[in-house]
């Protein structure tokens, strides 16, 4: 018995959990020869998602990864809840307010981009502790600003530091399994967005304790800058004495052992972007993501301003729509992997369609509401959309490509960046549209750019609207993966790793994997 | 469940009216009835924490007699000139006063007296860097707006002073960022070499 995939009786005990926590043997078979705390697959990837548990390796790259990245928002959008501060102290006009939102989002365009190559090459470890510990001097920075430009320079740098979502997405996609790898990156992305949030509850009342403590207001915000800071250089400092970028142990020693085969960057990039998904969720993420962080530059203010509410007022009420974040985004998540398991790939998108499209409405009525109680309303429900909508995302990401998984994520990254700066540089940097006009618009925007979902289309799954390919060899999931090796590289063996991953996709042909056919070629015995 | 939803959306609806049911005054509405000088000259800069502004305001005589009759309080507030609202939407003129938000800092509080009143207050230290002039709003017992006076023209054109304001950056401030920032590249860069060597090291066993 354990020939055909599915017929193996490792591990069922029949008390294990339906949940997309964990997957239960007979879909993914354990692999029993390893010693971890957590059940694993042939990936040594973990099959259980045990959220409370610090387990090393993947608990606790778990943990440390979505931390960094909860600290990287803090940061970068800390300045946004300060700002009628900082606008009267360094004396700035609505468009270098603007300016300032903008160049927060961009500098992680191209950091973004850079770290899919160095998570790639050299491992999420030190892509993650170098980001974080290389930012944290331009977050103390901001005590030097004194005009406009210093103010965006500064915002720029400190906006470099988002580039550890990408390390965390990798990190995770080591990690875990295939099935559940929708929940956890949702929940580790979400739980890290929801630092965004965070920072406008925090940032206030770091100011309002400062002030207390003496220091006048254009001082104590200044002073509000180093507690981020010191996070950055904490959190550092814990990924590189406790990660690791593989369960098996570090890339460095694994490639020098030979279990790991070092690519090539140019083939990598070639795979990302002659893909044509790639670019589809591109612009998508850059209408989730890219509205969630225009959304944490301006909410703040807007709510201040609009309604004449405290600083600390306009701060929570800003700080849920961030927080919102610690469910939304890994419930985008799990609703991905449960429609997956119905009706596969094409469940994915449809979810990602529905939640995009949702956000985008809600936006709309955001930014036509004329009273505080619907405004806040309207605003929750459009967070929801919208960081559920990020979450499906990357239910489907790990899927496009095995090999350049890196890069995409990475180029999918920065296109959530570069969505954000385009949004608030067309809507909110002009004395002309007002804010609620410029939240309007923006959901406009949201629902056209979610409508190329529909196009995207795999032979072996389908898409939104055709069945999959009825061919026998187009039709499977290893000729999709290993498609992108050459022939070459397949003599060297190179490609095993995709063909490990194909196998362990099947999952995404939905009720129909029991009674898909095996092709031929598919798994060798042997090399 | 339907009584649930209805329920919920009156009671929004009821919240929204009840933050309109207050009769909004306008400043269109109000008397300039108050006469009011301030000692910055035209286009002077004062420094934000040091420079002393005397603010001098009377009831106009010209007025018939008993127009005062209602005045109860006198708030004395620092305004942006038109120059320090541009692309400041925050900064806005609106004739409905609840929504005006011309004059953000107050200077004094006083209770009305028809003779000549004056206070001398010192720039403090968080007035933004702009150019400003003085109003002084008079108050009813209903403390609703009902008359004002101003140091500059009703197009705020003339008699408009600058404040300078502070930076809010400190030498402590600066020094402290320095020895944190160098303290976060040097421990990544030890860090890093520490493992190199680790690795060639376990390399050459």
């Amino acid at each position: 018995m354990g020939d055909t995939p599915g017929s193996s009786m490792h591990g069922v005990t029949g008390r294990e959990p339906v949940l997309s926590f964990a997957v239960a043997s007979p879909m993914v078979p354990t692999d029993t020869t390893a010693k971890f705390d957590l059940p694993v697959d042939s990936e040594h990837k973990a099959k259980v998602f045990k959220l409370f548990s610090l387990a090393n390796p993947h608990m606790r790259t778990f943990h440390l990864s979505w931390i960094s990245f909860f600290t990287c928002f803090v940061s970068t959008f800390a300045a946004a809840p300060l700002v009628p501060i900082i606008r009267d102290n360094l004396n700035l006009t609505k468009g270098d307010v603007g300016n300032a939102g903008v160049a927060s989002v961009s500098g992680s365009i191209f950091s973004r981009l850079v770290m899919g190559a160095v998570c790639d090459l050299l491992g999420p470890r030190y892509g993650c502790a170098f980001v974080i510990m290389l930012t944290a001097p331009t977050v103390f920075c901001m005590s030097f600003v004194s005009d406009a430009s210093g103010y965006i320079a500064v915002r720029f740098m400190i906006g470099f530091s988002l580039a550890t979502f990408v390390t965390c997405q990798y990190w995770m996609s080591t990690m875990f399994n295939g099935k559940i790898i929708g929940t956890v990156n949702g929940t580790a992305a979400g739980w890290g967005n929801m630092g965004g949030g965070a920072t406008q509850l925090i940032m206030p009342v770091l100011y309002s304790v400062i002030q207390n403590v003496g220091a006048t207001p254009f001082t104590a915000w200044r002073i509000a800058f180093f507690i981020p800071g010191w996070l950055h250089v904490i959190m550092g400092i814990l990924v590189l004495t406790l990660g690791q970028d593989l369960p098996d142990g570090n890339l460095g020693a694994l490639q020098k052992t030979g279990n790991v085969s070092k690519d090539k960057f140019s083939k990598v990039f070639w795979y990302a972007v002659t893909n044509y998904r790639t670019w589809i969720f591109v612009l998508l993420y850059g209408y989730s993501m890219g509205v969630e962080l225009s959304t944490d530059n301006v909410i703040a203010e807007y709510f201040f301003d609009r309604f004449d509410l405290k600083l600390q007022t306009a701060g929570i009420i800003a700080a849920t729509f961030g927080m919102a974040n610690l469910v939304a985004r890994p419930f985008g998540g799990y609703a991905s992997d449960m429609a997956a398991r119905r009706f596969g790939m094409r469940g994915r998108l449809w979810t990602l369609w529905i939640l995009q499209t949702l956000g985008g409405i809600f936006c709309i009525l955001l930014g036509r509401a004329n009273s505080l109680p619907i405004a806040v309303t309207m605003m929750i429900i459009f967070s929801v959309g919208a960081q559920a909508a990020c979450g499906a995302t990357f239910g489907i990401i790990p899927f496009i490509s095995r090999r350049s998984l890196g890069i995409i994520s990475g180029m999918t990254g920065a296109g959530g960046n570069f969505g954000s700066g385009l949004t608030q540089l067309l809507f909110f940097t002009s004395s002309s549209i007002s804010t609620a006009t410029g939240l309007t618009y923006m959901g406009i925007m949201i629902v056209a750019c979610t409508m190329p979902v529909t196009l995207v289309h795999f032979p072996q799954w389908g898409s939104m609207f055709l069945p999959p390919s009825r061919d026998i060899v187009k039709g499977s999931e290893e000729n999709y993966y290993v498609s992108e090796w050459t022939e070459e590289e397949k003599q060297k063996g190179m490609h095993q790793g995709s063909v490990k991953f194909a196998e362990n996709s099947r999952s995404e042909r939905g009720r129909r994997v029991a009674s898909a056919p095996t092709p031929p070629n598919a798994t060798p015995d042997h090399v | 469940m339907a009584a649930s939803t209805l329920l919920f959306v009156a009671s929004i609806l009821l919240s929204s009216f009840a933050l309109s049911c207050y009769a909004s005054g306008t400043f269109s509405a109000l008397q300039k009835s108050i006469l009011l000088t301030s000692s910055p000259k035209s286009g002077q800069v004062l420094k934000a924490g040091e420079a002393n502004i005397t603010v001098t305001w009377s009831f106009n005589k010209t007025y018939p007699a008993g127009t005062d009759s209602a005045y109860k309080t006198v708030k004395v507030k620092l305004c942006y000139a038109p120059i320090s609202q541009k692309d400041r939407g925050w900064r806005k003129t609106k004739d409905e006063l609840k929504k005006d938000r011309t004059c953000q800092h107050k200077i004094v509080k006083r209770d009305y007296k028809p003779e000549t009143d004056s206070v001398t207050w010192t720039v403090e230290r968080d007035i933004p860097t702009a150019t400003y002039f003085v109003r002084a709003y008079v108050y009813n017992a209903e403390e609703k707006e009902v008359a004002y006076g101003q140091s500059t023209n009703d197009g705020k054109k003339t008699n408009l002073f600058e404040v300078e304001a502070i930076t809010g950056r400190h030498v402590s401030l600066d020094i402290a960022s320095v020895c944190f920032s160098v303290f976060s590249i040097v421990s990544l860069a030890g860090f890093f070499y520490l493992e190199k060597r680790k690795g060639a090291a376990s390399q050459q066993k």
